[in-house]
């Protein structure tokens, strides 16, 4: 997954660049202002030793399925012993030592890598792992387990970003690219997963203290909204940009068969095919589709409330 | 020239001479074979100063090769200059010779920039280049962290390799027993190998509190930093100078001279 130098435009990896250096740069801030899990803002060496460990780790391998075989990327590992913070500060040291000292991953292209593993692999996966966690009851069991998902989840994403910024820079086909990708990395994940649960179920073991000295972080509600809408927002402009103008299944079965007349029209047309009266294009769709997700999680608070209120009056 | 490590030395021209050498190749348009032909005539210059071979040099630089089937599909998805269609087999191929430029230019460019790398690394040692970017404001944290991690690599390598060989001697089989048979299920072997990291992890954060508690004995406060740093190198701005020159050199050659 790490890219050589040649493949990315020039534009995306300088933009890819900036955007690495601001989320470290918060990595750095965060990791400085707060000693996070196992106290590693202040322990330098600990953090080195771990980043020599992550690339010592990556030599441990098994045969999976399909050709391929299960070894570790650790970005959730890290992330998970050290804390988000410095884990991503670890994984950014280990892929720029891969690039310069093992010329594995460019040197113009290591903003994207890092940003690809570090940050979407590390940080990203880190914090879903503990959003998961939180929402299985944070357990033990289910602060491994989700730490294995996330390892999963790391990697599939970062071999979807990876593909995406191949297919924007022309280098491929993302159409082709996207779905080899993913196919393949669903079972390097798999491989990643079960490694992860296996190592910390490990470590939880032989040296509980290690990972319970792990906080668990509740952020307020506000910053969880304010994260939830602008995840929101960028998928669905995200999504918007790739979406596709062909018809869906649906639609396409009932082209083929002759029998899309029979659809009866709706009694009324509020924003019939997802236009906005006045916009044009995907500006349309894309607020469309905001105004479409805002609803529905109206309407899933305003079920919510009901429901609470019902079980509070039995 | 023998390759030269000049540990103790101002390696900022180096580094920056790589950067730049290498956003110059990757600026330079697709099919522009003679601009790149020209990069690669300056990177195996640079390669023979520090006392390495063009043809080791390319060797090496075949690492970024894998990364070529990322850049294949191109080629037969393209439907514009189309060179060649007909069908192999029950595919109906079509080969473009846009996407033959846009995949022949992306892997070129990933070789002789993996050849730039190469001779970096061979000129000045990985410590001299976390030197090099500590003076050119790399964060401290980051610094510290790449060079502990380039300082212990090498022992949990080998600390990694030795429970390789306890795991593979423990896995012996039987003669006329085929590999496949060896070992348990995918959970089994997960587990296997999950619990190896997760002993080299325990190893090293052992290995970690030792050293650290070695260095606040000797009253260390967490830093690597040094107050004895390399002497600056008094031309380096002379030498940034030429080096950016060539960089532009090599970009105008990229779109001036003809293209294929």
């Amino acid at each position: 997954m790490h890219l050589p130098d040649g493949f990315l435009a020039p534009q995306l990896a300088l933009a890819l660049w900036a955007a690495t250096a601001l989320i470290v740069g918060i990595s750095l801030r965060r990791l400085a202002a707060s000693r996070d899990a196992s106290g590693a803002a202040g322990r330098p060496i600990l953090m080195g030793l771990v980043g020599a460990f992550i690339f010592a780790a990556q030599m441990f391998n098994f045969p999976v399925a399909a050709g391929t075989s299960g070894h570790l990327l650790g970005g959730v590992l890290a992330g998970y012993l050290l804390g988000p913070w410095a884990g991503t500060i670890v994984m950014t040291t280990v892929i720029g030592v891969q690039a310069l000292l093992f010329q594995d991953g460019g040197l113009l292209a290591l903003g994207a890598n890092i940003f690809n593993m570090g940050i979407i692999g590390t940080l990203g996966g880190t914090l879903i792992a503990r959003a998961l966690a939180l929402t299985l009851g944070d357990s033990r069991g289910a602060r491994i387990a989700a730490a294995g998902f996330a390892g999963w989840l790391s990697v599939m994403a970062g071999a979807g970003i990876t593909a995406l910024q191949l297919g924007l820079s022309g280098t491929t086909d993302i159409s082709v690219g996207l779905p080899a990708m993913l196919g393949v990395h669903v079972f390097i994940g798999v491989g990643e997963a079960l490694i992860t649960i296996a190592a910390l179920t490990f470590i939880a073991t032989t040296a509980p203290d290690l990972l319970n000295a792990e906080p668990t972080v509740r952020t307020s509600l506000a910053r969880r909204v304010g994260a939830g809408a602008i995840a929101t927002v960028v998928v669905i402009t995200l999504a918007t940009l790739f979406a596709s103008a062909d018809p869906d299944g649906l639609n396409y079965v009932a082209q083929a068969l002759g029998f899309s007349h029979v659809e009866a029209g709706a009694p009324f047309n509020l924003f019939a095919g997802y236009a906005i009266p006045g916009l044009d294009g995907t500006a349309s769709t894309i607020v469309a589709a905001l105004i479409g997700a805002a609803l529905i999680v109206g309407l899933i608070l305003l079920l919510s409330r009901l429901a609470a209120s019902r079980t509070g009056d039995q | 020239m023998s390759p030269a490590t000049p540990g103790g030395r101002d390696a900022r021209a180096a580094v920056i001479a790589a950067l730049v050498v290498i956003v110059a190749i990757a600026l330079l348009p697709m099919g522009a074979y003679v601009a790149l032909a020209l990069s690669w005539f300056v990177v195996i210059t640079a390669g023979a100063y520090v006392g390495l071979s063009p043809l080791r040099l390319a060797r090496r630089g075949a690492i970024a090769l894998p990364f070529v089937l990322a850049a294949v599909p191109v080629i037969f998805l393209r439907t514009d200059e189309l060179l060649w269609s007909g069908a192999v087999g029950p595919l109906d191929l079509t080969i473009s010779g846009a996407g033959l430029r846009i995949a022949l230019t992306a892997v070129l460019k990933a070789w002789v920039s993996v050849q730039a790398s190469i001779v970096l690394i061979t000129y000045v040692d990985a410590p001299t280049i976390v030197t090099a970017l500590r003076r050119m404001r790399l964060p401290e944290a980051i610094a510290t962290s790449a060079g502990l991690t380039i300082r212990y690599l090498e022992l949990l390598r080998d600390e990694a390799k030795r429970m390789l060989r306890a795991r593979t001697a423990r896995s012996a089989s039987p003669v006329g027993v085929g590999r496949e048979r060896i070992g348990g299920s995918i959970s089994w072997r997960a587990r296997t190998t999950g619990n190896l990291v997760g002993s080299l992890f325990l190893r090293a954060y052992s290995r970690a509190q030792r050293i650290e508690e070695a260095a606040a004995s000797r009253g260390a406060t967490g830093s690597l930093s040094v107050g004895t740093l390399p002497a600056a190198d008094p031309r380096l701005t002379l030498k940034v100078i030429g080096v950016v020159l060539l960089a532009l050199f090599l970009t105008l050659c990229g779109a001036l001279l003809p293209r294929l």
